[in-house]
C-alpha cells in the first residue's frame, strides 16, 4: 500500500507523516508525532483510553484513520499542563487519588475536559453518565468523580475571575483549555511537548 | 490489531462517491462515522478492499425544516444532530433518544446516514424512523430513490440499500403540534446498546389520544412497529389500564433473542414495561403542552 | 447458544425425508455453502462462506449425520473454524406426518467461539435462527411450497 503524507496540528504543533491509510489515528499521535501520551486499551471502541480532542470535540483516535486527520487540530494529553503546572483537571486527579496505575487516565481526562466545557456545573449523575465511555480497571470510579467535581469548582471559580478581565470570549473548545494559563483565552505557548517523532516532522510551532 | 490493507477513496462530493461506488460496489465499504465499521475492520472481521470515505462530503452535512419534515443529511454527525434548536423543538424524540446513543465521543464522529444504513438491530434511530414513517433518500446508478422505513430494514446489519447506492438524506418527520412523546431504553451501563428501548409518540384531540406511534429496538432483527398497540391507543381515553394493555400487546408482538445480556423472556417484559413508562410520560406532555 | 425451531413442509414424511438427506438439497439449500465433499457415508466436508454486512467469513468444516432412524430422525454434528473464530454445534431434526404435510421439528446447541463471538455476540443468536430459516425456506420451495 503507497504512503500517503499526512499533516495535522497536535498542541499547537505541526506534525507531518507518511502512512497507510490503514494507520488508525493513535498509531500516527504514538508512533509518528511521538506522544505515547495516548494510550491504548481496547482498539475497537470501547475503552476510552485513546480518547483525544479533534477540531475541540472528543473523539476515540482508535476508530479513525490517521489520513481522516489531515489539515485537523488535535490536542492530546500532553497539551494539558503548563509545563511543569498541571491543568486543574489533571491537579484534581492528583488530589483526588483518581488514578491508580494510570493507563486510562489521558484519555479520562481529556474527556472530562469537553465534558466540562459543555457542562460546567454538573450533578454527580451527570458525571458518571459524562464518564460511562471511559472504562478504569483500578478505582472503582468513585475517586474520578470527586476529582471531576472538583475540577468543576476550580474551572468556575478561575472563569468567574477570568470573566471580569476578559474583552473578548473564547470559543467553546478552548474554554476549559484556557482556564489555567492566561486570561486571554488562548493556550500557552510556552512549553510545548518533546518531540521524537520517527518520521513525522515538527514544522512549526504554534503562533505565539 | 490492525485493518487490513485497503485501497482509500476521499470523494468530495456526492457524484464522486456515487461514481466510485459504482465502480467498486461489492468491494467496497462507505466510511462515515466509523463507529461500528471501524471497530470490525480493526479486529479484522471486516475487510473491505476498497474504503470510500465520505467524511469530506460537506454537502452531505446539514439540517433542513421543510415544515413538514426535519430532513437530515446523512453525514450530519449525531452530536450536532442533538443539540440543533430545530430538532429541539420539531422532534424532541429524536434529542431525547440520540442523548443515549454510544457516549459523546462517539456521537462526535457518528452520523445519522451512517447509523440508519448500518441498521444495528438495538440502535435508536432506526426504531424512531420506523415509527414516525420516516423515510431515506439513496444515490446509485440508476439515480436518486426514495424508501420509506418500513421498506428500508431487512435483518440484522441488513437494509435494502443496493451496495452501489450512497444513502444521502434521512427524512423524519416532525411531530405534531401538541403531540407527547418519550423515549425510554434501558441498558446494562449508560451508553451501551439497549436491552430494550422504545419510542412514542401521542397526538391528542380533546382529552382523548387521536393517534399513537410506537417504535422498538432490541427485540428482533429489525425495529418493531407494533401495529395492534398502536390500535389499541387510538381514539381512547388515557388510563393506567390502557397502557397495561397496550404493553401487552407490544409484548406479543415482540421476538427478541436471548445473549449472554438479557434472555429473551426479559426483553420481552421490559419492552412492556417501557412501553408503559414511555406511554406515561408522553401523556404527561401532552397535558403539559396544552 | 440453543436455538430451536418447527417449520411445516408440503410434502409426505418420505418425501420430506429423502429431502433431508439428499447431498444436492443440502448443497443448494445451506445459506452461504461454497463446498460438500462426501469424505464417508453420511459425512461431509464443507465450506461456508457467511456474511452479514461488512463482515465476511468463511469456515471450513466437517458435517456428519448419526442417528438415523428413517423417516423420521437423525442428528447432524458439525463443527467448522475461519478467521473470525470456529463453530460447534449438534443438533437433531425429526419428522412427523400432519395432513397433507410434514411438521419438521429442528433443535439445536451451537456454540461460537473466537473473535466474532466476542464482537458479535449481540446478533448470533438471531444470525443463527435466521440463516435456519434460510435453508428451511429453500427446503419448502424444494417440496412445492407456496413461499
Amino acid at each position: 500500500m503507497p504512503l500517503r503524507r499526512i499533516t495535522l496540528r497536535v498542541n499547537g504543533t505541526t506534525y507531518t507523516g507518511e502512512a497507510e491509510p490503514r494507520k488508525t489515528l493513535a498509531d500516527f499521535i504514538r508512533e509518528d508525532c511521538g506522544l505515547t501520551g495516548t494510550h491504548l486499551g481496547c482498539e475497537h471502541g470501547v475503552c476510552g483510553a485513546c480518547t483525544i480532542l479533534m477540531d475541540g470535540q472528543t473523539v476515540r483516535s482508535c476508530l479513525m484513520f490517521a489520513v481522516q486527520a489531515e489539515g485537523a487540530e488535535l490536542t492530546t494529553v500532553e497539551g494539558l499542563a503548563d509545563g511543569d503546572r498541571l491543568h486543574p483537571i489533571q491537579q484534581a486527579y492528583w488530589d483526588h487519588h483518581a488514578l491508580q496505575c494510570g493507563f486510562c487516565t489521558p484519555g479520562f481526562l481529556m474527556t472530562t475536559v469537553e465534558f466540562l466545557n459543555d457542562n460546567p456545573q454538573p450533578t454527580e449523575r451527570e458525571i458518571r453518565e459524562g464518564l460511562a465511555g471511559n472504562l478504569c480497571r483500578c478505582t472503582g470510579y468513585q475517586n474520578i468523580v470527586k476529582a471531576v467535581a472538583a475540577a468543576a469548582s476550580t474551572l468556575a471559580a478561575a472563569s468567574g475571575a477570568r470573566r471580569e478581565t476578559r474583552t473578548a470570549a473564547p470559543s467553546r473548545a478552548t474554554d476549559v483549555m484556557a482556564a489555567p494559563r492566561k486570561t486571554d483565552g488562548t493556550p500557552a505557548a510556552s512549553q510545548r511537548p518533546r518531540h521524537s517523532g520517527k518520521t513525522a516532522k515538527r514544522r512549526s510551532g504554534p503562533k505565539r | 490489531m490492525k485493518p487490513a490493507p485497503f485501497e482509500y477513496h476521499c470523494p468530495r462530493t456526492v457524484d464522486e462517491g456515487t461514481a466510485l461506488l459504482a465502480e467498486y460496489g461489492d468491494d467496497a465499504k462507505v466510511l462515515a462515522g466509523g463507529q461500528s465499521l471501524v471497530p470490525l475492520m480493526n479486529m479484522r472481521l471486516a475487510r473491505p478492499a476498497n474504503l470510500i470515505d465520505i467524511n469530506r462530503i460537506e454537502s452531505l452535512a446539514y439540517i433542513r425544516d421543510d415544515g413538514r419534515t426535519l430532513r437530515i443529511g446523512a453525514l450530519t454527525r449525531q452530536r450536532a444532530t442533538e443539540r440543533a434548536p430545530q430538532v429541539s423543538e420539531r422532534c424532541p424524540l429524536l434529542r431525547d433518544a440520540l442523548r443515549l446513543v454510544g457516549h459523546a465521543q462517539i456521537r462526535n464522529r457518528g452520523t445519522i446516514g451512517g447509523s440508519i444504513a448500518h441498521a444495528d438491530p438495538a440502535a435508536e434511530l432506526t426504531a424512531i424512523l420506523v415509527a414516525l414513517d420516516g423515510e431515506v433518500t439513496a444515490r446509485g446508478p440508476k439515480g436518486t430513490r426514495v424508501i420509506a422505513a418500513r421498506d428500508l430494514f431487512v435483518s440484522y446489519l441488513t437494509t435494502s440499500l443496493d451496495p452501489r447506492e450512497l444513502l444521502t438524506e434521512v427524512c423524519f418527520p416532525a411531530l405534531p403540534a401538541g403531540a407527547g412523546w418519550s423515549w425510554m431504553e434501558i441498558a446494562r451501563r449508560h451508553g451501551d446498546f439497549a436491552l430494550a428501548g422504545v419510542g412514542v409518540v401521542l397526538a391528542a384531540r380533546g382529552g382523548t389520544i387521536a393517534t399513537a406511534r410506537i417504535g422498538l429496538t432490541g427485540v428482533g432483527p429489525t425495529p418493531v412497529r407494533p401495529a395492534e398497540a398502536e390500535r389499541l391507543l387510538a381514539g381512547r381515553s388515557p388510563s393506567e389500564d390502557l397502557w397495561k394493555g397496550a404493553a401487552e400487546a407490544v409484548r406479543a408482538a415482540v421476538t427478541p433473542d436471548g445473549d449472554i445480556h438479557a434472555s429473551a423472556e426479559y426483553r420481552t417484559h421490559v419492552a412492556g414495561v417501557l412501553t408503559q413508562r414511555a406511554l406515561r410520560e408522553a401523556w404527561e406532555r401532552v397535558r403539559e403542552a396544552a | 447458544m440453543k436455538l430451536e425451531g418447527t417449520n411445516t413442509l408440503p410434502a409426505s414424511v418420505d418425501t420430506v425425508w429423502k429431502t433431508i438427506n439428499d447431498p444436492d438439497a443440502l448443497r443448494s439449500c445451506t445459506p452461504g455453502l461454497k463446498e460438500l465433499k462426501a469424505t464417508g457415508p453420511d459425512t461431509y466436508q464443507a465450506t461456508l462462506q457467511i456474511g452479514i454486512a461488512a463482515v465476511k467469513g468463511t469456515y471450513a468444516g466437517t458435517l456428519s449425520i448419526t442417528d438415523k432412524r428413517a423417516p423420521t430422525h437423525y442428528k447432524i454434528t458439525l463443527e467448522g473454524t475461519g478467521g473470525a473464530g470456529f463453530m460447534k454445534g449438534e443438533g437433531s431434526v425429526d419428522l412427523e406426518a400432519q395432513g397433507n404435510g410434514t411438521l419438521l421439528k429442528w433443535t439445536g446447541d451451537l456454540q461460537v467461539g473466537g473473535l466474532i463471538a466476542g464482537v458479535g455476540q449481540r446478533m448470533l443468536g438471531g444470525v443463527g435462527k435466521m440463516l435456519i430459516g434460510q435453508f428451511f425456506k429453500c427446503l419448502e420451495e424444494r417440496l412445492g411450497g407456496s413461499a
